[in-house]
């Protein structure tokens, strides 16, 4: 897979992160690229930061200070909602389906830009607001049979399995139409059959549309065979960057897993 | 003494003036805690501060009447202003707060208002509360502008039904209020903007990872709420026909936050029904004769609503009207 960093552009550019809780430096300046177009996978051992990175950029935890660029764009300062809806857009570790709430909902919810979101709106524009209301649905249920969770439309989120939510939260996140996807752990916790539905689906949505996937991952198999770039962080640092195979021979890699890392 | 135990008066059914007055208090209830469904069973929001909003409708009301010499058509939106501007300054800092800081907030918030209300006495009259200003031989009270529509009603109504029960026009008001309330919020729990209040209620962090300013959509559903208290504020003023501190007391908000758990959370019908059963309840106990002092029977018809309460949370803890699927998905 040779689309590392495609013409050198990058669609995120993170630079000196750091992030501390008390004294201790969760995040400890982390630099990285991620190009256009690829999927990248983050790992490092656990407490290397990993999460706490991805809380940072997404503007869930207030940084320290770095910076970190989207489309050239400095988003580190924005609120998480702003950076949503600038295009980077993240899930969670742990599921987050909205549980007491229909599945089409989930989906509906995400979509960006809905007039019927604006309290005026409803009031000023409630034709426009239905109109918009009726597409977003049409997306949402097409999205919903691309996931075969066409059938499970009406029923409560919290209803769903372990792996449905991963699906849906996966498919959710899209209906945002995001730039880049931020995804952390998302083979955690769902059988092999639907880890590789869901890395198929990444990998159609890159060729497709062209989408760039962030994605922490301890599965070595999953990285080595699905992602473009690989970003290695120990102790709140990256210490090594580059297509799988060079990452895997790297002996400052080695060291991190092997708990040597100086 | 001599009644036979557990009669009922023929007094409990006839008396139209006092069940006028029970349908009043319930109304206003009503109105009260479709503002906290909005926020507890919509947004996830728990506020405990709703006397405080109904305080500061209130006395804003009668304090532009009295003293500022707005007339009271006017001061009513302004008031409504006052209120929905207050709910925002409380909820900027505190919103940001985790459910239950926000809670004990809101509760001082309340408490602040009325101490205040208690202490200020040039504004408020203290203690005494406030109704008329007398300047010479002239009076001017706050409700001078309802009476006179409430009259020219009454008079109305007495063309084809003679003797009309005099709390008709407000019981009209108020429940008007209530129909409105009703069928304005369950038109905006259907929106989309709805549909956000209700994934923050869900979990925040996934909605915000969504790209929603939920601190913008629960300032929204406070100050929504504090319009409802504001209004319900104006309806307990024009009932009693004084605004005093005391009536603004934390147990308001409690009381109305045992009709939201009666009617059950997330239905504004159920806010509805819950209200007038509290009240039914609560005020019909009275009629109940037994054979012990008035002030044992007093106390026991609190007992029997808590009874009552307890046996809704072990048997039907979703409340009348509550989805129980949404409360044992809901975390």
């Amino acid at each position: 897979m040779a689309t590392e960093a495609r013409n050198g552009s990058a669609l995120l550019e993170v630079g000196g992160v750091v992030k501390r809780f008390g004294g201790i430096r969760a995040v400890d300046g982390a630099d990285f690229e991620v190009g256009e177009g690829s999927i990248t996978a983050l790992i490092g051992p656990n407490g290397a930061g990993k999460t706490t990175l991805f809380n940072s950029i997404t503007g869930f935890q207030r940084a320290d200070s770095g910076s970190a660029r989207l489309g050239g764009e400095e988003i580190l300062r924005l609120p998480a909602y702003a950076i949503a809806r600038r295009g980077m857009v993240r899930t969670f570790q742990i599921t987050r389906a909205l549980a007491a709430m229909p599945v089409i909902d989930n989906m509906m919810l995400a979509a960006g830009g809905q007039p019927g979101e604006r309290f005026r709106n409803l009031i000023v524009r409630p034709a426009a607001v239905r109109r918009h209301e009726r597409e977003v649905r049409a997306r949402a249920e097409e999205l919903l049979e691309v996931f075969d969770l066409g059938e499970r439309a009406g029923a409560y989120a919290g209803t769903l399995s372990g792996g449905q939510r991963k699906l849906l939260e996966l498919a959710r996140a899209l209906m945002t139409q995001p730039r880049l996807l931020l995804l952390d752990e998302p083979m955690a916790g769902i059988n092999p059959t639907l880890g590789r539905r869901l890395l198929d689906h990444m990998q159609r949505l890159r060729g497709e549309q062209g989408m760039t996937f962030l994605f922490i991952e301890h599965d070595m198999e999953v990285v080595m065979n699905h992602s473009d770039r690989v970003v290695v962080m120990a102790e709140g640092r990256v210490i090594a960057a580059g297509v799988p195979q060079q990452v895997r021979e790297d002996p400052a890699v080695v060291d991190a897993y092997l708990g040597g890392a100086a | 003494m001599s009644a036979p135990p557990l009669a009922f008066t023929l007094e409990a059914f006839t008396n139209v003036g006092f069940w006028s007055g029970v349908l009043v208090i319930a109304g206003i209830y009503a109105v009260v805690a479709l503002g906290l469904q909005l926020n507890v069973g919509y947004t996830g929001i728990v506020n405990f501060g709703q006397a405080g909003f109904m305080a500061i409708g209130g006395y804003s009301m009668a304090i532009l009447v009295l003293e500022a010499g707005f007339s009271f058509w006017l001061a009513l939106p302004a008031a409504v202003l006052i209120t929905m501007a207050f709910g925002v300054l409380i909820g900027l800092p505190s919103l940001r707060l985790r459910a239950d800081y926000f809670a004990i907030v809101t509760l001082a918030m309340a408490e602040v208002v009325r101490l205040t209300a208690q202490n200020a006495r040039g504004l408020t009259g203290g203690n005494k509360g406030l109704y008329c200003e007398f300047e010479g031989v002239n009076q001017t009270c706050f409700d001078d502008s309802w009476r006179s529509v409430s009259d020219s009603i009454l008079n109305f109504v007495d063309g084809f039904w003679a003797d009309p029960e005099p709390l008709l026009p407000l019981l009209l008001v108020v429940w008007a209020t209530v129909a409105i309330g009703v069928v304005g919020l369950g038109y905006l729990q259907g929106t989309p903007w709805g549909r956000v209040l209700r994934a923050i209620r869900e979990d925040e962090d996934a909605t915000r990872a969504l790209g929603k300013n939920t601190l913008l959509y629960k300032l929204q559903s406070l100050a929504i709420s504090a319009l409802l208290g504001a209004f319900a504020g104006f309806f307990l003023a024009l009932f009693l026909a004084t605004i005093h501190p005391d009536d603004y007391e934390p147990i308001v908000t409690f009381f109305a936050f045992g009709v939201l758990i009666l009617g059950g959370l997330a239905s504004y019908r159920g806010v509805v029904v819950g209200a007038v059963l509290l009240w039914a309840l609560l005020e019909g106990t009275r009629f109940v004769e037994l054979p012990i002092s008035e002030e044992k029977t007093a106390a026991l018809r609190f007992a029997i609503v808590g009874v009552v309460l307890i046996g809704l949370m072990a048997f039907r803890p979703q409340g009348m009207f509550g989805k129980r699927e949404e409360m044992v998905l809901g975390d």
